[in-house]
Formats: C-alpha cells, structure tokens, sequence
C-alpha cells in the first residue's frame, strides 16, 4: 500500500490537492519574505535581529519553531514507536529549556541591546577580552548550525520522496532529478531566498506560519489518534495491552535508563536553547516581557503538543502497526517500512489510517497534506534560523575580526548573504553526494553529527553561566574549558568505548559540560581575573529593569 | 538569584521534579517485565501518567514563577 494512499484515491482538485497546497503555502512564504523586505532597514542589526524590536508573538512562535525541527514530527514519534512509553519523559527536557527562555534569554537580551552584540561570541568575547575565547564561541556555533542545515534539506527530500511516490523524475536542462533532489532542491531554495531577502524578519514571519503549522499538525493528529480507538478509554485499554517491554524503561532498545533521560532533560535542553539560532532570538526580543511570555508559552504548549499529541499517535503506531524484535533490531511493521532506519515514518503512515476516520476521505486528505506540510515546515523553520545565524557567525566572527576589520556594515551585511548561499550550496553538495555514495550511509552520519551538534552547542553553557550569573571565571579559564569539553565530546563520539560505558548511562553532552566546568573552574582560580569594572558593568545592565 | 523564600522553594520543586520524572525516580513506578499488572495507573500506562504529573508539577512552577517572580525584568531575585 501506499503510504499515501488517501491523498491518491481523493478526487480533490483532480487529485492534485498536495500540489496545490504546498503552492500555496510556498506562495505564503514568499509573500512574508516580500513583507520583511519591505519593512527592513539596510543595516547588520535589522537585517540580524529585526531591529531588536520583536513582539511577544513572534518570538514565542519563532523560538518554537527553530526548537522544532525534522526530529519532532518524524525522529521523536519514531523513538517512541520503536521504544515505547519511556521516551515519553524525554518530553520533560522542554519545561527546562523553556525556563530558560527567561532566566538566560532576558539576561541575554539586555547585554546584546546595551552593547551592540549579534552573535553569541560577541558576548562571551567581549567580557572575557582576547580572541581565542570569540573564535572558540564561534567554531562551536558553526559546528552545530552546518549538520542541522544538512538534516533539515535531507527532510526536505524524503518528505517530496513520499509527498509524489508515484512522479517520474523530472528533466531540468537535459538533466534528470528524483523527487528526492528535487525536494532538497526546492527546500534549499526557498529557503535561502527568504532569509537572503528578508533577514531575521521574515525568518521570523515565515517561523510564526510554521510553528502554527506544527502545533495544528502534533495536536490534530493526537486527536484524531484517540478518536480512532474511540476515545480516551478505548485508546489506553490498547495501549495498556502491549508488552510490558513497550511500557518500561529502558524501553526496547535499553537505552532510556534514568542517568540518559536526566542528562538530556537537565543538559542536553539548556545546550539547544543557547544555540545560535536561539541565542540571536534572545537578542531580537522586544524587552523582558516578550521573553517572559514566550518562556511561558514554549514551557506550556510544546510539552502538551508532545505529551498529548505527537506521542499518542506513535504509541498507538505500536498497536496498529507492532514492530517486530530481531537479532537485528526492531523492524518496523512492512506497512511503515522494511528497515530500522524507517521506524521514523510512524507519523506518517499513522496520519493516513487515522485522520480519515474522524474527518472523513475529503476533509481528511486536506488535514493529512497540512500535517504533512507541517513536517516540511519543521524542517525549513530550523533551516533558516541557523542559515541565518551561520552567516551572522561567519560574517561578526570571522569576517569582520579577522579578515576585513575595516568592512563596513552595508559590507558585512552583503557578505553575510554571500555567506548564506556558500553554506546553502555546501549543504546541498553534501546532501547529494552522500545520496549517491553507495557504501556511505549518510543518515547514519548526519544523526552522529545532529548528536554532536547539540553536544558541541552545549560547551557554551559553563561560560554563560558565568557571564550571566557567576562572574568568577577567567579567560585563559573559559579557553581551557571550552577547549576540554569539546575535545572530550570529540573523542567520546568518535571513540565511544573509551568512557568505560559512561555514555550508555549519561548523555555525552553532560560529559563535555563536566569536563569544561571543571577545567574552567580550576584554571580560573589560579589565572588572571575578568577587570572588576567590566563585571560591574555586566552587573549593572543585568540588574537594570525592562 | 534566588533570593527570596518563594524563588528557593520553586527552584526545589523544579528540581525535584526533574530528579522524579525522568530522573532516578522513575524507577519507583517503572513497571517490572515479569509483572503485567504493574504496567497501568488508572487504566493508563504508568510511565503515560508518571511523564504527564511531573510535567503538570513543572508546568505549575512556572506558571507561578510566571506571575509572581518574572514580573519586573528580574528573574528570581525579587
């Protein structure tokens, strides 16, 4: 059976309903890019932070909408289908991010606004002076925005790959393209044009439609789930009868022990919440009520979209569609796909047996293809963020420090756009050329380096700490640091077996976070202190309201 | 930074939430293979009702910090 056998049997606009639905959202996006570009100002600060001037709304959306990304509507419903219930507490880690939302973002916001920063480096730069601590901030920004570009334009792909399974490839001079190329193609493109055009602003824009999108997507396809069994009841009376296995911890894959799902919950959320994407959206905010608002908002409604939405639906896949348990791992049931790898089409497969029985055939295919574009708005919301924090990385970081320190803004702006289009270029060439070579599995690599990347973004953690709160730290302190947890991060991915089994039982992210703040800790007490009157300025603005 | 009596108090309770839910605590309620019954809590999957209290308790504590301590630009410390 197809996987998208409702959208092939509705009569809907002559069958071409995901056409013209994904046009019209692609015609949305465009749009929104032609409004931020009419509003924008040619200069960096506009350009990178919208003018520092975003409401509540937007930025509650937006930092939902760059949290999400391909995992939440395909990676994390397919662990919970393959493991079971105990990947449920994972959802735990985002009460925790969206904390910190507030309590670093505003912190955040208030030193960027006073001081003129943009990136996460000018921050911890210009407090611990010197350029080693700038260029080690910015190599850890790049390290994690370049495998999630790459993750999200693969998403792009697979979902066009199983969006139109039955379109030949198509011919663009003389050359032919799968539907997979096309869609990282497609993905790709729109994407990089509305941050080139539009900046931060219709980056922002373009996040709110995408975040409503995902909202709508995890909570109808929840709903539509538990009225399938016919209701609360009857939903948990099918759950409660799969095998124990399914409904413990570790789960199916032993791997959800308690020291893996604390670490994550506790580390591994701060280290995606202080991202670059992220960290730049703290900048662009308003003032101290749109971050208080919006760490509200992600703390409330995006566990809820997870808890009760996107989670039931792959739990109830564990009933509909039971994987089987081999001397191989766990193979999805035939009708999701034939290779483990494939468990992560759950929400998919589930969405089309599901939505049509509350909805009915014509109103279900609609909700199946915004679902589905949903998915494709996941991945394009967390493209653009880090496209667009990569340039300002590249261009503040390294540009402008290191290679024309005369340039001016209006130069930097357009080189930070060249920037975009390099990195965009690079992602795709990446993408498609692991796409061909045979013997490399390039999904297996991109999900080692989308782990490496959140490990990689979470070093920055003891040091913000200490700009924020602490203040006691050193800068040959915060460079030894930085410097050993992305070193052990390094080894522990690359040589795993040297933990002695420690990252079976806590994520390597926590590891890193040790190792730096220890090492940060002892090498500053015997180093040269931070000037106490740039930690009293800190202090100042920190304390100063608004 | 925490220096009022209600910021202390919701910090603890985040914590202890964190350290109960998918922390150490879980295995006071994580259901024994060789035990079928002990899967359900009130018809649901004990670790469904486990995940959804400590998220309630972690939603809660914002929500109060929400109304009574983010209110001036200050985190915790007013």
């Amino acid at each position: 059976m197809s996987h998208f056998h409702i959208l092939a049997i509705t009569d809907i606009a002559g069958g071409h309903l995901p056409h013209f639905m994904l046009g019209g959202y692609m015609l949305l996006l465009v749009w929104l890019c032609y409004l931020g570009y009419r509003k924008g100002k040619a200069t960096e600060e506009d350009y990178y932070l919208a003018g520092r001037g975003q409401g509540a709304i937007v930025t509650s959306l937006t930092i939902m909408a760059t949290f999400f990304s391909s995992a939440a509507l395909l990676g994390i419903p397919g662990v919970v289908y393959r493991d079971g219930v105990s990947f449920f507490l994972f959802a735990l880690n985002l009460p925790v991010a969206g904390a910190a939302v507030y309590l670093l973002g505003d912190r955040i916001r208030k030193l960027g606004k006073a001081r003129g920063y943009v990136t996460p480096a000018d921050l911890v730069g210009d407090y611990y002076g010197g350029t080693e601590v700038r260029l080690l901030a910015a190599a850890t920004s790049a390290l994690y925005v370049l495998p999630y570009v790459i993750m999200q334009i693969k998403a792009g792909g697979y979902l066009a790959q199983r969006l139109f399974p039955e379109t030949p490839p198509l011919e663009f001079f003389g050359s032919s393209c799968t539907m997979y190329e096309t869609g990282v193609w497609a993905l790709s493109f729109l994407t990089m044009v509305y941050v080139l055009v539009g900046g931060m602003r219709s980056v922002a824009w373009t996040d709110v439609i995408q975040g409503i999108l995902l909202i709508f997507g995890m909570l109808v396809a929840g709903l539509a789930t538990i009225a399938y069994f016919g209701g609360l009841g009857g939903y948990f009376e099918a759950v409660s009868a799969l095998p124990a296995k399914a409904l413990s911890a570790p789960g199916y894959s032993d791997k959800w022990n308690a020291g893996m799902l604390f670490t994550i919950c506790a580390f591994a959320s701060l280290g995606s919440i202080i991202q670059p994407g992220q960290w730049m959206r703290f900048y662009a905010a308003k003032d101290s009520n749109t971050l208080r608002k919006s760490a509200l908002v992600f703390s409330v409604v995006l566990p809820v979209c997870f808890i009760f939405g996107i989670m039931l639906v792959a739990l109830g896949g564990q009933v509909l569609f039971p994987p089987e348990i081999t001397a191989e791992g766990i193979i999805p049931h035939p009708s999701v796909g034939t290779k483990s790898s494939e468990v992560d089409q759950i929400v998919i497969v589930m969405i089309q047996r599901v939505v049509p029985e509350m909805l009915g055939i014509t109103f279900g295919a609609v909700v199946v293809t915004m679902i589905l574009i949903a998915v494709l708005a996941a991945s394009m919301s967390t493209a653009d963020s880090n496209l667009h924090a990569l340039s300002a990385v590249l261009t503040r970081d390294v540009y402008d420090r290191f290679i024309r320190p005369q340039a001016d803004e209006r130069e930097r702006t357009w080189v930070g756009r060249i920037v975009i289009v390099l990195a965009t270029m690079a992602a795709v060439a990446l993408v498609e050329w692991s796409q061909k070579a045979g013997a490399f599995n390039p999904l297996e690599l991109i999900s080692q380096l989308m782990l490496l990347a959140i490990a990689f973004s979470s070093q920055l953690l003891p040091i913000a700490i200490d700009v924020l709160f602490l203040n006691k730290g050193t800068r040959q302190g915060a460079i030894a640091g930085l410097t050993a947890g992305i070193g052990l991060v390094l080894l522990l991915t690359i040589k795993p077996e040297w933990s002695f089994g420690i990252t079976k039982i806590v994520h390597v992210s926590a590891i890193g976070i040790a190792a730096n703040a220890i090492v940060f800790g002892l090498v500053s007490r015997v180093t040269k202190k931070v000037p106490q009157k740039r930690i009293d300025e800190f202090r100042r603005i920190i304390k100063a309201k608004g | 930074m925490l220096e009022t009596r209600l910021s202390k108090i919701l910090a603890s309770i985040f914590l202890f939430a964190l350290i109960m839910g998918p922390g150490p605590g879980l295995y006071l309620v994580n259901p024994s293979t060789d035990n079928p019954s002990s899967t359900t809590f009130l018809g649901m999957p004990v670790l469904f009702a486990w995940a959804s209290f400590w998220f309630f308790v972690q939603a809660g504590v914002v929500l109060v910090a929400y109304g009574r301590l983010w209110t001036n630009g200050n985190d915790l410390d007013e």
